[in-house]
């Protein structure tokens, strides 16, 4: 029994069709070989292309034209309101940022630990702020001196209104790893 | 005869009965018991026969079974919480604690946060108990992989989860995890060699189009960020661990059934 | 009683702790012959006897009573997210035993030429599905479903204070199951520690099939044959793995820093860690000069380092100590699984290099926000 399937399966489905099959194909239709794979190239690659701008048109999704965020310039009183020597900590809460006014003038801080983005903390004995997350720790300079954060914290725009009060502008940041501190709108000469 | 059959016999031996189950009547010989197995849509995830070591709690720890079944409960669970929760700053954190205090038998929010820390602990001894008995070797070596998926699948569940109280636990959580996004290689804004995909003074990695953002859906964690761990949670992930889930078992049935010795 | 606890204090400093750990880890889980000789030498093998996991389970929960009556473990201890990671250590104490007591039963009678426990003849020694089987996962659902309304009726799911931005807590965790990670984050950046290392701890497990290539020990538990596999994944999954969460879980308070079982969580402990990276000792400590303002100069130790450590180990242990090892596998398979063997090594030489020397980093480019 066994023997007899085997020979009919094998007169049913040939391995391998008899080339007089192939040529006769070819001859009935008017495409040959190679026009056939260029047309069939040309759909794969408009199939892939497709695709692929499918899945970027799903991710661009993810990145809208239009955030609502809050504001990233803002008043922050008069540079006398500042005390000399003390990191200031009177916009923390509204607007993540330390003011900290030396001899020379004021900087603005970033509340945001260069690590990961927690929080730090000003501790006034130590003078230093020292981030709960992973035991970073900033000078009063925003340099980072101990725990893992990479670099010193950012500083933001500060500048003079006309009045005299003093604008923050949260946009613009300056890195000291770059050489940004240096730049004269990174700091307010009082 | 028929008088002396009780009620139970009766049922299961009428139209109804024997519509639903196929067959009917309680599986008493082994055919009966084959059949049952075979006939329903649940319990053929099983095969009909297993070796006897594969019914024997200390080879399997009961583990992967476990695991499927906190799933089951935390979907159950987490479909009850989505009536009260509504994923915005402002409701939140009120809804979490009415939850607790306004809801009658206010412990679904427990089920489901326990549920959660019971299903990572399942999935981790499950990985290795099967990793104890070999079993990830030829020919369950793909499965293994997705086993590996299904784990990743897991703790990113979990990790979604986390946000929605809104809590100082949550928030801070989820800073530290999506800043990480934020320093992926070339990908995040704070990542090494994220300005080298720059053109001139044209930077297209910003802190407004990252790994981190698309995460978080903006610059700092709020309305958007919850949003998107909400939708994540409730039916991204749980979309994606299901298409894991079934490719799994039914390749523990293709590769063999459970593992034995040679 | 307060000498144990600030002797247990003393000891589970990481310094101290970490070094115990792995120094005793081969010796309890052998990775080759001579320490799985030693092993039996000493008698450690008894641990997974009976008599092994009464006495470990009853150290175990003893020191938890003992804990709860002091004030500062009790508070760690009971934090409603702490309280899994208890069990966890238990679980973990009594799975492990689990196998290893199976594995080492078979082994046993593998070497008097006996078939395994697990094994059976098809197909005499099936059974059915339904009623075995069933029955049993009814019960485990129902025992199980059990257990979690006792637990979610009596430890009700905590919840702080409304999300505050502006006000990290201290010390601020991330979920218990990443704190294995967070502690890295400690001693990598998190471009690395966050990303790049769960990638390679994710390739890798998936790639465990692919390498380990022995068909020995396939659906029984077993110890002696697998040794080195074994060890290998037991210290990956048991060590790198849930030491670090219990480290995290329980050791690591405000700031960050480390805190032993009984010690009081004091915010305001100072601590010196004033960490250099290797440009820094190399120029200024040992050759006494000013920092070179090329970067490439600058960092050049530190990437020579990296470059001998991945270019250059791998050829070098394929050549000698890992010769069989080469022929064995191929140099497909054998490359990866070494330098993957290599970058799970990084991890406690990195812990050590910080411990004893600060070293921050040993590429450091902030600039580019590299730094390794």
């Amino acid at each position: 029994m066994p023997e007899k399937d085997k020979k009919k399966t094998s007169t049913i489905s040939p391995k391998t069709p008899p080339p007089a099959a192939l040529n006769k194909v070819e001859k009935e239709s008017n495409v040959d070989r190679r026009t056939f794979f260029s047309w069939l190239s040309l759909g794969w690659v408009a199939f892939v292309a497709a695709t692929g701008g499918f899945f970027t048109m799903m991710l661009r999704f993810f990145f809208p034209n239009v955030l609502f965020e809050p504001v990233q310039t803002f008043r922050a009183g008069y540079p006398d309101d500042y005390t000399v020597g003390e990191v200031d900590l009177r916009w923390k809460e509204k607007y993540g940022v330390w003011m900290v006014r030396n001899d020379e003038g004021i900087y603005v801080l970033s509340t945001v630990c260069t690590h990961l983005g927690c929080t730090p903390n000003w501790q006034p004995s130590a003078k230093k702020f020292k981030c709960p997350c992973h035991g970073s720790g900033f000078r009063m300079t925003g340099i980072h001196f101990e725990g893992p954060a990479p670099r010193p914290l950012e500083r933001f725009k500060i500048s003079l209104a006309d009045d005299g009060e003093i604008i923050i502008d949260k946009t613009q940041k300056y890195q000291q790893e770059k050489g940004q501190w240096n730049d004269p709108e990174s700091f307010l000469k009082v | 005869m028929s008088d002396k059959k009780n009620i139970f016999e009766k049922i299961a031996e009428g139209q109804i009965w024997k519509s639903i189950f196929r067959g009917g009547g309680a599986p008493k010989t082994r055919r009966q018991r084959m059949m049952v197995v075979l006939n329903s849509v649940f319990l053929h995830l099983h095969p009909v026969r297993l070796p006897k070591h594969a019914v024997k709690l200390k080879f399997t720890w009961c583990m992967g079974g476990l695991s499927f079944f906190i799933f089951l409960i935390l979907t159950i669970s987490g479909i009850l919480l989505m009536f009260y929760y509504r994923p915005t700053i402002e409701y939140a954190y009120t809804d979490i604690m009415d939850l607790t205090e306004q809801v009658p038998f206010g412990i679904m929010r427990e089920i489901h946060r326990w549920g959660a820390h019971a299903m990572v602990i399942a999935v981790w001894l499950h990985m290795f108990r099967v990793f104890m008995t070999g079993s990830y070797k030829p020919p369950r070596e793909f499965n293994w992989s997705v086993g590996v998926i299904l784990l990743v699948l897991t703790l990113l569940l979990s990790f979604t989860g986390y946000l929605l109280p809104w809590d100082q636990l949550a928030i801070w959580a989820i800073a530290v995890g999506s800043n990480m996004a934020g320093a992926t290689p070339f990908l995040g804004a704070e990542g090494p060699g994220s300005s080298l995909l720059a053109i001139g003074d044209i930077n297209f990695i910003t802190k407004a189009s990252d790994a981190r953002f698309g995460l978080i859906g903006g610059r700092f964690l709020g309305e958007a960020t919850l949003l998107r761990f909400y939708v994540l949670h409730c039916i991204g992930l749980p979309f994606i661990i299901m298409i894991f889930m079934a490719v799994h078992f039914w390749r523990i049935r293709k590769d063999g059934g459970i593992s034995t010795p040679v | 009683m307060d000498a144990f606890k600030s002797l247990v204090n003393y000891i589970s400093n990481p310094t101290i702790l970490f070094t115990a750990v792995l120094v005793g880890f081969p010796f309890v889980f052998p990775p080759t012959n001579w320490f799985y000789k030693v092993h039996k030498k000493l008698g450690i093998h008894k641990l997974w006897t009976k008599k092994g996991l009464i006495i470990m389970v009853a150290i175990t929960i003893a020191f938890f009573i003992f804990g709860l009556g002091d004030d500062n473990f009790k508070k760690i201890v009971l934090k409603p997210d702490n309280v899994p990671i208890s069990g966890l250590i238990i679980l973990l104490i009594f799975f492990t035993w689990l196998s290893l007591s199976q594995a080492y039963k078979n082994d046993k009678l593998i070497d008097e030429g006996k078939p395994v426990d697990e094994h059976y003849e098809a197909p005499n020694d099936k059974v059915l599905v339904w009623p075995d089987l069933v029955y049993v996962e009814l019960i485990s659902l129902i025992l199980f479903s059990a257990f979690m309304l006792i637990w979610s009726i009596g430890l009700p799911a905590p919840l702080e204070e409304p999300a505050n931005p502006s006000e990290s807590p201290n010390p601020a965790k991330a979920p218990w199951y990443f704190l294995g990670l967070q502690e890295m984050l400690v001693y990598f950046d998190p471009w690395y520690a966050g990303v790049v290392l769960p990638t390679f701890i994710i390739i890798g497990l998936m790639a465990i099939p692919y390498i380990d290539t022995d068909p020995n020990g396939s659906g029984y538990y077993s110890y002696k044959n697998r040794m080195l596999s074994l060890s290998i994944y037991l210290f990956g999954w048991l060590v790198l793995w849930n030491v670090l969460i219990v480290i995290g879980t329980f050791l690591r308070g405000p700031n960050w820093g480390f805190f032993g079982p009984f010690e009081y969580w004091d915010s305001h402990r100072l601590e010196a860690l004033t960490n250099v990276n290797l440009s820094e000792l190399f120029y200024i400590k040992w050759l006494n000069m000013g920092l070179p303002s090329n970067i490439l100069v600058r960092e050049a130790p530190g990437l020579l380092i990296m470059f001998l450590t991945f270019a250059v180990t791998p050829p070098l242990l394929a050549k000698t100590a890992l010769k069989s090892f080469y022929e064995r596998l191929g140099s497909t398979r054998y490359t990866i699984f070494v330098v993957l063997m290599i970058f799970g090594a990084l991890l406690p030489v990195k812990m050590y290099l910080r411990w004893f020397f600060n070293l921050k980093y040993i590429i450091s480019m902030p600039e580019f926000f590299f730094n390794f």
